[in-house]
């Protein structure tokens, strides 16, 4: 926290306080100054009049004298009159009041009131003898005895003759009145010496207050002017000043940056340091003072060009500045990090393409263009072939390197200015602008050729191809979403017309692209309103063409479509992720149905109940609850009940291949039965076989379809049912249609099979009576559904 | 300690420098009087201690008596102090009131006048008489 002594306030108004102490100060003292100054002055012109006075009380004795023996002599006077001048006189240079004018002579003086104890004390002896001497001139005037005139001033003149002894009385009136003024002139000298005194230290002690003040404004102006250099030169910022003449000013952020003198920085010697782009920029700036931001580029002393954004303040108006005043800051770091979260933003991570996002906002741009010069452009949608297959069975990482390799052969087989994105997964879209639908065709074959070159993945060569989708667009106003959406289903044309294959969208397309789309909205509804039901193939020992157990198949009867195909629902479901609810509904109803065979006595231990798992449902990590609650729902044993999984479903790497194998060797362990399904169409290693709980092989149907005129393979499916007999498995051909095939996998020491030869999925009414009679006979009747 | 050593040799040092080198006459002036604690005085050195109590200035002048009286100044008022130079023994100028000043001579026997002659002040009674012997 910081102490409120310590506040840094460089914007404070302590100099302009310091001024005005610094003018009160001397305002006060002279003030001071001329207070005492009018005072003494009005001093000294009271004192003047009281020396006049006081001097002419000589005049005035004397002239009383004079008048006194004149008239004893008979002449003519008024020495009354000049007596009464004379004590009146005395008494106001004693007391204050106005001494009178002699006629003839001078005006009427008003005097003050004398206050010093030794004039107070002369001038009380001038009344005294003043009086005396009136006393007398009046005992004189009037015959009587002088000598019995009281004498008042402790003088001792009784001796006396009385004409010298009036003459001593003025002589000592007029000797003490003159003593008074002169005390009265000395304490005048001594007034305004003090005043000179004081005036000289009241001179002093302002100058030095003022001086103090003065220096304390000093101190505190350097302080603010250190502390605004502090601000500039240990700011990071880059303070520029430019006016006539360039530049006038560099802080020493910018001096350092460039470490160059300042000199050298000066006048148009910072234009070497400035990007050439930028600086006609720079100088506009500088030349009117606007815009208030600019952003531009200087050479560091590494020669790196730094993106600097500056504030730009016009303050040539200002007369300390007279310039334009850039302050910049060094944004290089934060621009670059701007642009790699936009580059994050708009692109993909593990390619580096552009991303969805991007994809879009290039098609926009070039619909909008489009829009305006009608030029023709083209969208292409691709799909990888067999990448989910590299990724299941070679891991994700070794799928991340084949979506790079790919993702880098697209980059070479278009044009830099078209777009190429990864949108997601395996997907690809490719933005031609502009192109011709021929020129799009020719982009697409040269992608598939790019993507089927042969590629070494974990020390195996694939090779792979790309579905993709064209929607070439004539030029003119068009829906960015309607174009993606147009290829994808052209994609989905390619993908269905085989691997490595290109459609250009048709309209005839939607429709079927809608049939899709609205088949997912209804097996939704399906799931609710139980349209969904299982149906039952038996498996038959082929030797002994018992029963031995049927694989629930789930069928869909919808009241709109009728029977509809697994082939037509199951990818839907995989896709939306309904089938994870569909699998809990297929081992729920088998095992009820299991549950219900064996309640009936239908069924023995040797029975199973085979229900297909999905990869979806294996990779969700929720086979082993599901099949908890179904066997607990019904009260099946375990040992009833068989889960058929892929080769693909069980091999992935990683974590998710790992907890599918924990879950089925858990089922395993508790009695659930273990079938791989359509065995040999997956990449697995068959020495990982022997790492899983498995009880039993199906041979795929498409080797079983030749296995009785095909060499190849017949000799697949011998070594497949040889590899699980070397294991302690079970194997059973699927798809046996014909006895011939029968023939084949008997010879071949196939254990069990199934097929249309047998019997086709049916209800599970129809089943219980095969399962009554324990045997099933071959039954030529085909199901394509059971596929 | 210190303090009782020290007062006795200031007290001494000051009692030998202060020491009158003749016999102190104080005398006081004052409207129009000159009063002397002692009038009459031995022979010698005489510090003459003049003290003017006002309230007007006044002067102290020394004069030996002889047979005749002072004569006096046209003026009639004040004493023809040119006339008496010779037996001026010395003289003070005029000292305003409160002050204090010392006349120091050297007095033969006889008789002495003391008198200030500021202008009416003898004749106003402003006078002494001293006798030495």
């Amino acid at each position: 926290m910081l102490r409120r002594g310590h506040r840094f306030a460089p914007f404070d108004s302590r100099g302009r306080f310091t001024i005005a102490a610094i003018l009160i100060t001397f305002t006060a003292f002279s003030a001071i100054s001329v207070f005492l100054s009018i005072r003494t002055t009005q001093h000294s012109q009271h004192r003047a009049a009281v020396l006049q006075v006081a001097a002419r009380q000589r005049a005035i004795a004397e002239r009383y004298v004079n008048e006194i023996l004149f008239v004893s002599s008979g002449g003519s006077a008024d020495p009354s009159a000049t007596g009464s001048y004379l004590t009146e006189s005395a008494d106001a240079l004693l007391d204050g009041g106005e001494a009178p004018a002699l006629p003839g002579d001078d005006d009427e003086s008003g005097l003050p009131a004398q206050h010093g104890k030794v004039i107070r004390a002369q001038l009380t002896q001038e009344l005294r003898l003043a009086h005396d001497l009136t006393a007398t001139g009046q005992a004189i005037l009037k015959h009587r005895p002088a000598g019995s005139v009281p004498l008042t001033a402790g003088e001792d003149i009784a001796a006396l003759d009385p004409v010298v002894r009036l003459r001593v009385l003025a002589a000592l009136t007029a000797n003490t009145s003159l003593n008074a003024s002169r005390a009265i002139a000395s304490a005048n000298d001594r007034g305004i010496s003090h005043l000179i005194t004081i005036q000289v230290l009241l001179g002093v002690a302002g100058l030095l207050t003022s001086l103090l003040l003065a220096f304390a404004l000093i101190a505190a102006t350097r302080r603010q002017t250190a502390h605004f250099r502090s601000l500039v030169t240990a700011s990071t910022d880059l303070v520029l000043v430019f006016g006539r003449g360039g530049c006038r000013y560099a802080s020493r952020a910018v001096i350092e940056m460039v470490d160059r003198p300042e000199q050298e920085l000066l006048g148009d010697g910072l234009s070497e340091f400035v990007h050439p782009e930028d600086l006609g920029l720079l100088r506009t700036t500088c030349e009117h003072g606007e815009p208030a931001e600019i952003v531009f580029r200087m050479r560091n002393r590494h020669g790196e060009w730094r993106q600097l954004d500056a504030h730009v303040t016009d303050l040539r108006g200002n007369r300390q500045l007279r310039g334009v005043v850039l302050n910049a800051r060094d944004v290089t770091e934060r621009m670059r990090l701007e642009e790699e979260l936009t580059r994050q933003a708009f692109h993909d991570g593990l390619t580096n393409l552009a991303n969805r996002a991007l994809f879009r906002d290039r098609l926009d741009q070039a619909l909008a263009r489009s829009t305006r010069t009608h030029e023709p452009l083209a969208v292409l949608l691709l799909d990888l072939d067999g990448f989910k297959q590299v990724n299941d069975t070679l891991g994700h990482d070794a799928g991340d390197k084949l979506l790079r390799a790919v993702a880098e052969r697209f980059a070479g087989a278009v044009r830099p200015s078209d777009t190429l994105a990864r949108l997601g997964g395996d997907e690809f879209a490719v933005l031609l602008d502009p192109a011709s639908e021929t020129e799009a065709e020719e982009v697409a074959r040269r992608l598939n050729q790019a993507a089927g070159e042969p590629l070494v993945l974990a020390e195996r060569e694939l090779s792979v191809g790309a579905s993709i989708g064209i929607v070439a667009h004539p030029g003119g106003p068009a829906d960015g979403d309607d174009l993606i959406r147009h290829a994808d289903i052209a994609m989905y044309a390619a993908k269905d017309a085989g691997r490595g294959h290109h459609q250009v969208f048709r309209y005839d397309m939607a429709l079927e692209f809608g049939e899709l789309m609205a088949l997912e909205g209804e097996l939704r509804a399906a799931v609710e309103n139980g349209e969904l039901c299982l149906h039952y193939q038996p498996e038959i020992e082929v030797e002994s063409r018992r029963v031995v157990g049927v694989e629930a198949l789930l069928r869909w009867q919808s009241d709109t479509r009728g029977n509809v195909p697994p082939s037509d629902f199951i990818p839907i479901a995989e896709a939306t992720g309904l089938i994870l609810p569909l699998g809990d509904f297929v081992l729920r109803e088998a095992c009820t149905q299991a549950a219900a065979w064996l309640s009936e006595g239908l069924i023995d231990e040797s029975f199973v109940m085979w229900v297909n798992i999905s990869a979806k449902q294996l990779a969700a990590g929720r086979v082993g609850t599901a099949v908890d609650q179904a066997l607990s729902a019904t009260g099946l044993a375990p040992n009833f009940l068989g889960l058929e999984v892929t080769e693909t479903a069980i091999v992935p790497d990683g974590s998710a291949g790992e907890r599918a194998r924990e879950e089925l060797q858990m089922l395993h362990d508790r009695g659930v039965h273990i079938a791989i399904d359509d065995f040999g169409t997956g990449f697995s290693s068959l020495g990982q076989l022997r790492h899983f709980p498995i009880d039993m092989i199906k041979v795929d149907r498409s080797f079983v379809q030749g296995v009785d005129h095909d060499a190849k393979d017949a000799a697949i499916t011998a070594n497949i049912v040889t590899l699980a007999h070397a294991l302690g498995l079970v194997a059973i051909a699927e798809g046996i249609e014909s006895d011939g095939q029968l023939a084949s996998i008997r010879d071949l020491g196939c254990d069990l099979a199934q097929g249309f030869l047998f019997a086709r999925p049916r209800p599970a009414d129809e089943v219980r009576l095969v399962l009554a009679e324990g045997s099933c006979s071959p039954d030529d009747e085909r199901d394509p559904a059971a596929a | 300690m210190l303090l009782a050593v020290l007062v006795p040799l200031v007290g001494g040092c000051s009692s030998s420098g202060n020491k009158p080198s003749g016999t102190v006459a104080p005398i006081v002036e004052r409207d129009f009087k000159i009063r002397a604690q002692r009038y009459e005085l031995p022979a010698g050195k005489v510090d003459l201690s003049v003290k003017n109590d006002g309230p007007d200035a006044h002067e102290l002048i020394v004069v030996r008596e002889t047979d005749s009286s002072l004569p006096m100044r046209k003026d009639g008022l004040t004493v023809d102090e040119d006339a008496i130079q010779k037996q001026t023994q010395g003289a003070l100028e005029p000292g305003q009131p409160g002050g204090e000043r010392h006349l120091k001579l050297h007095l033969a026997p006889g008789r002495y006048l003391l008198l200030c002659n500021m202008s009416g002040h003898y004749l106003g009674g402003m006078h002494a008489e001293l006798v030495v012997s």
